[in-house]
């Protein structure tokens, strides 16, 4: 059975994940759904190039294929691939199996933070150095930087960050309330006046 | 760029990838509660044995001993079940933030729950006598478990600071002293001359009784007062 991109068009995730587990071309869709976000949510939280983030992402696609039964429908499936792609990511980030570090932060994407983290003007944004504030924020811890990535450029609630980094919502305020903190101070300390 | 989800859905059908089954998940899940729940079962027992330990110990003899409660209190602590119960709430926790919710919780929720689970049923096992079976299976059966734990016994065999435990095997009135076998069947002679006998004991052969007093010489001790054997287990056993 060969499945149309049309047919899934109108369908949820959760809807995509049901008929994948009846008729597997449907898996097809969900992951042309989710390849662009989660190849750039593994850029940004570890730098990877493009090659290793590929590779790394098709890990994450059979992974999630392998376990789909294991997917609550109680949950957002967004949110679970995306938990997926966080243990695969980590898991080589720690193992150093990614090669070569590269930029993968786009002008916007920073605005975003900052604007959100530091509540600054648009207009004052575009007066600070993008290069050095991005050697900041891919100074900042991976934690800090995770949880900012998700809330301003993934745009999740709390909620979603909490499925995503299996921690109480309560831990993500406090990390990200102190992730917006260490970023001012770093941005200060780089002389970088807000 | 490579056309990733091509690739990944060329391996899948190359390598035949299939998802693993539903029981799978299911029984990993159960496995998980499994654990849960014998972390706490085996916590409870700790507990149980914490309130048992603590429970057959007297603990105003600090004040014959010239002691502080303080002090009392912290030689007496069943520190090798505070430390079995910290461990099996330790593993429930662990547990717990495995199954599929328990990252929502806090740590110190899901200790506090874990904790409080514990102790409701280790009190239920205490107020059922389990504590104290298990206690006689484990002096019994255990290498050094006696050395490891303070119990009763070792808490009243201290003839030198004025605490002696045993079975009155003689009472002889017109004497007023008594033959008393200690716990390790050290026989002595009591002096009751000046003893209070608390509550409503009488001096009866085969009693077994508590003293405080002053050890006289190493055969004879001068009984000051003298207290029912209340302590349960391994003495009780004995006779």
């Amino acid at each position: 059975m060969i499945i149309i991109e049309k047919d899934c068009i109108n369908k949820t995730d959760e809807q995509l994940v049901s008929l994948t587990l009846k008729e597997q071309e449907y898996y097809l869709c969900l992951i042309k759904r989710f390849e662009n976000n989660l190849l750039n949510y593994i850029m940004k939280i570890s730098s990877a190039n493009l090659q290793d983030a590929e590779d790394i992402l098709q890990e994450v696609f059979i992974k999630a294929y392998q376990n789909l039964n294991d997917f609550d429908f109680n949950y957002k499936f967004s949110n679970w691939i995306f938990r997926i792609t966080h243990n695969v990511t980590i898991s080589h980030y720690r193992k150093k199996n990614i090669s070569s570090r590269a930029i993968s932060w786009e002008e916007n994407d920073m605005d975003n933070i900052l604007q959100a983290t530091l509540n600054i003007e648009q207009k004052n944004i575009q007066n600070l150095s993008y290069e050095n504030i991005l050697k900041i924020i891919e100074r900042l811890p991976l934690k800090y930087k995770e949880v900012l990535i998700l809330k301003f450029i993934e745009d999740k609630d709390y909620k979603a960050i909490s499925d995503i980094l299996h921690k109480p919502t309560g831990t993500i305020a406090t990390l990200l309330n102190r992730a917006k903190k260490m970023l001012t101070r770093e941005l200060n300390k780089e002389g970088i006046e807000l | 760029m490579k056309n990733i989800s091509e690739e990944v859905f060329k391996k899948i059908k190359e390598k035949n990838i299939k998802p693993r089954p539903n029981w799978y998940f299911v029984m990993k899940n159960y496995f998980i509660w499994m654990l849960f729940v014998i972390s706490i079962i085996l916590g409870s027992l700790a507990f149980s044995m914490i309130l048992f330990m603590i429970k057959q110990l007297d603990w105003d003899i600090y004040r014959y001993l010239g002691e502080s409660f303080l002090k009392t209190f912290f030689i007496s602590l069943p520190y090798l079940w505070v430390l079995f119960l910290l461990l099996f709430v330790g593993v429930a926790y662990y547990n717990f933030l495995h199954t599929k919710r328990g990252y929502r919780f806090r740590f110190i929720s899901i200790f506090l729950i874990s904790l409080t689970l514990s102790a409701l049923f280790g009190t239920g096992l205490y107020y059922n006598d389990f504590s104290e079976n298990i206690e006689n299976v484990f002096f019994e059966k255990i290498p050094y478990y006696s050395k490891m734990v303070y119990t009763c016994e070792k808490q009243w065999m201290q003839p030198r600071k004025g605490l002696l435990a045993g079975i009155i095997k003689e009472i002889e009135l017109s004497k007023n002293s008594i033959k008393l076998m200690d716990l390790n069947d050290q026989h002595w002679q009591i002096d009751t001359s000046k003893t209070i006998w608390r509550g409503k004991l009488q001096p009866l052969n085969g009693l077994q009784i508590k003293l405080i007093g002053k050890m006289v010489d190493n055969t004879h001790f001068q009984a000051l007062e003298v207290r029912p054997w209340q302590g349960k287990g391994k003495f009780i056993n004995k006779e």
